[in-house]
C-alpha cells in the first residue's frame, strides 16, 4: 500500500459525493489488500470475490457515513470485508474443502514485514503491543483475526477445551487493549 | 492486569471475530439496538484494525471490477434515467409547441423521432436514442454510458394490444438479419454491460427497431410484426 491514509480519505470523500473516478481510484488502492483480507479468511477465491464485490458495493452506498475521525479509511473499508467474509465462514458452520492446489496458490499467507509497512504509528503501536502476549496467545490473536479461526477452530489447533480458549482470548484482549491505551 | 467487563468481551470477540454464527448473529442485532456497544465495536475495530496491514495484498480477479461497476451502474441509471426522462419528456413538449400546425414535422413525429438532449446535463460519455411515437412519452429509450460500459433500454410504454410484446432488434448492414436485444411487455428497464468488439460497433452505429409481435416475442427469431418505433443512437453532447 503506497496509499497514505489521507489519500484514502480523500477518495472516500469523493465516492461519498458519486464520483465514479474516486471510486475507480479506491479500488486501485485499496482492492487487492481487501481481496487479500477476505481470501485468507474465506480460502475461496470465487467467495472472497463475491464478499469483496458486496463490500465495495457497501462502500460505494455508504462512503457518506465514514467519519475519518473515528477509523483510518483502511480500517473502516476492512472491518467491512472482514464482518461479510466472517458471516459468511461461520453462516456455513466451517471452511470448504478447499482444494488444495488452490490452497498453495493462494498467496494470502504472505505477511508483509512490517518495515514494508511505511511505518504508520497506530500499526507499530499495535505491533509492540502483541508482542507482549506470550507466544501462543498472540498466534492465537493473529490465527483469529486474519485466518477467521473461531473459538472452535481454536480449541482444535490449541488442544484446550473452548472455555480455556476464551478465557484466554479475553485475557490476551484486556492485556492489548491496557498496552494500547498507555 | 485490567479485566474486561461483558459487554467489552463480546465487542472485543466479536471483532477478533471468535464468535460463533449465532453469537454473531446477536451481537449484530445489539449494535443496531445499543449505540453503546456499537460505539465499543468500533473502538475494538480501531484497536485491531492496523493487524490488516500485515496482509500481502493479492491480485483479485481482472473481472471483478467490472462487476462492481456493473452493480452500481445499475443503481445510479435507476436514478439518472428518471431525472434524465422528464428532461426529454419537457423538451419534446417544447418542441411540439412551437411547432404547432407545421404538419410535416407532426407527421414525422408519429414515425422516427431523435432527439439530442442539449439540456447539457448528459455525461459526454453517454449515447441515445429515443424512440418514439405520436405521444408526450418517449416508447423507447436506449443509453449506452461508455464510462460505465453499460446498455439500457427502458421500454416506457407497454403495447397497447394486452396479447402482444414488443421487441427490440438491432438492424446493420453487416449482418444479414436484424438481431434480437430483448422482449419487453410491459414499462421495464433493462441494464446489461455494453457488448464488446464487433458487436460493440455495429450497436454504435446500428438502427434499432422495434417491432410488435406475438407475446413473449417473434416465433421465427425474426420481426414478424409491423416496426413501430425506430431510430439511431446519437452523441448526448454536453
Amino acid at each position: 500500500m503506497t496509499s497514505s491514509p489521507q489519500q484514502l480519505d480523500h477518495l472516500l470523500a469523493g465516492v461519498a459525493r458519486g464520483d465514479e473516478a474516486a471510486f475507480a481510484a479506491l479500488y486501485q488502492a485499496a482492492g487487492a489488500k481487501l481481496y487479500a483480507v477476505a481470501l485468507r479468511i474465506l480460502r475461496s477465491r470465487e467467495a472472497a470475490e463475491d464478499v469483496v464485490q458486496d463490500s465495495f458495493f457497501k462502500v460505494w452506498e455508504r462512503a457518506g457515513d465514514f467519519d475519518p475521525k473515528l477509523a483510518a479509511p483502511i480500517t473502516w473499508m476492512a472491518a467491512i470485508v472482514r464482518n461479510r467474509a466472517l458471516d459468511e465462514v461461520r453462516r456455513r458452520g466451517n471452511r470448504p474443502a478447499a482444494d488444495v492446489s488452490e490452497l498453495d496458490e493462494i498467496a494470502g499467507d504472505d505477511e508483509h514485514p512490517v518495515e514494508a509497512i511505511g511505518r504508520r504509528e497506530d500499526v507499530e503501536r499495535l505491533m509492540r503491543c502483541l508482542e507482549g502476549l506470550e507466544p501462543d496467545k498472540r498466534q492465537m490473536v493473529r490465527l483469529a483475526y486474519l485466518d477467521g479461526m473461531s473459538r472452535e477452530a481454536l480449541a482444535k489447533r490449541f488442544d484446550r477445551p473452548e472455555g480455556t480458549i476464551k478465557t484466554w482470548l479475553h485475557r490476551s484482549l484486556a492485556q492489548l487493549k491496557g498496552c494500547l491505551e498507555q | 492486569m485490567n479485566e474486561l467487563d461483558d459487554m467489552d468481551a463480546l465487542a472485543a470477540e466479536y471483532v477478533l471475530g471468535t464468535l460463533a454464527h449465532a453469537d454473531r448473529v446477536e451481537a449484530e442485532a445489539r449494535r443496531a439496538r445499543e449505540p453503546v456497544f456499537d460505539a465499543a465495536v468500533l473502538a475494538w475495530e480501531r484497536r485491531l484494525g492496523a493487524l490488516v496491514e500485515v496482509v500481502a495484498p493479492v491480485q483479485p480477479p481482472p473481472g471483478l471490477y467490472n462487476k462492481i461497476r456493473a452493480q452500481i451502474g445499475l443503481s445510479s441509471h435507476v436514478v439518472s434515467l428518471k431525472a434524465r426522462e422528464q428532461a426529454i419528456v419537457r423538451r419534446a413538449n417544447r418542441w411540439r409547441a412551437a411547432t404547432v400546425g407545421m404538419t410535416a414535422i407532426a407527421a414525422s413525429l408519429a414515425g422516427v423521432v431523435f432527439w439530442q438532449d442539449y439540456e447539457r446535463r448528459l455525461m459526454p460519455t453517454q449515447y441515445v436514442a429515443v424512440l418514439q411515437a405520436d405521444k408526450a412519452l418517449p416508447a423507447f429509450l436506449l443509453t449506452v454510458d461508455t464510462k460505465a460500459n453499460m446498455f439500457v433500454v427502458s421500454a416506457m410504454q407497454k403495447p397497447a394490444e394486452a396479447e402482444k410484446s414488443y421487441q427490440l432488434w438491432l438492424v446493420h448492414n453487416d449482418m444479414p438479419e436484424p438481431k434480437s436485444l430483448g422482449v419487453f411487455d410491459d414499462s421495464e428497464m433493462d441494464v446489461r454491460p455494453m457488448a464488446e468488439g464487433k458487436m460493440h460497433d455495429m450497436m454504435m452505429d446500428g438502427t434499432y427497431a422495434v417491432s410488435v409481435e406475438p407475446k413473449g416475442g417473434s416465433p421465427t427469431g425474426l420481426p414478424t410484426g409491423p416496426v413501430v418505433f425506430s431510430g439511431k443512437l446519437i452523441k448526448a453532447t454536453p
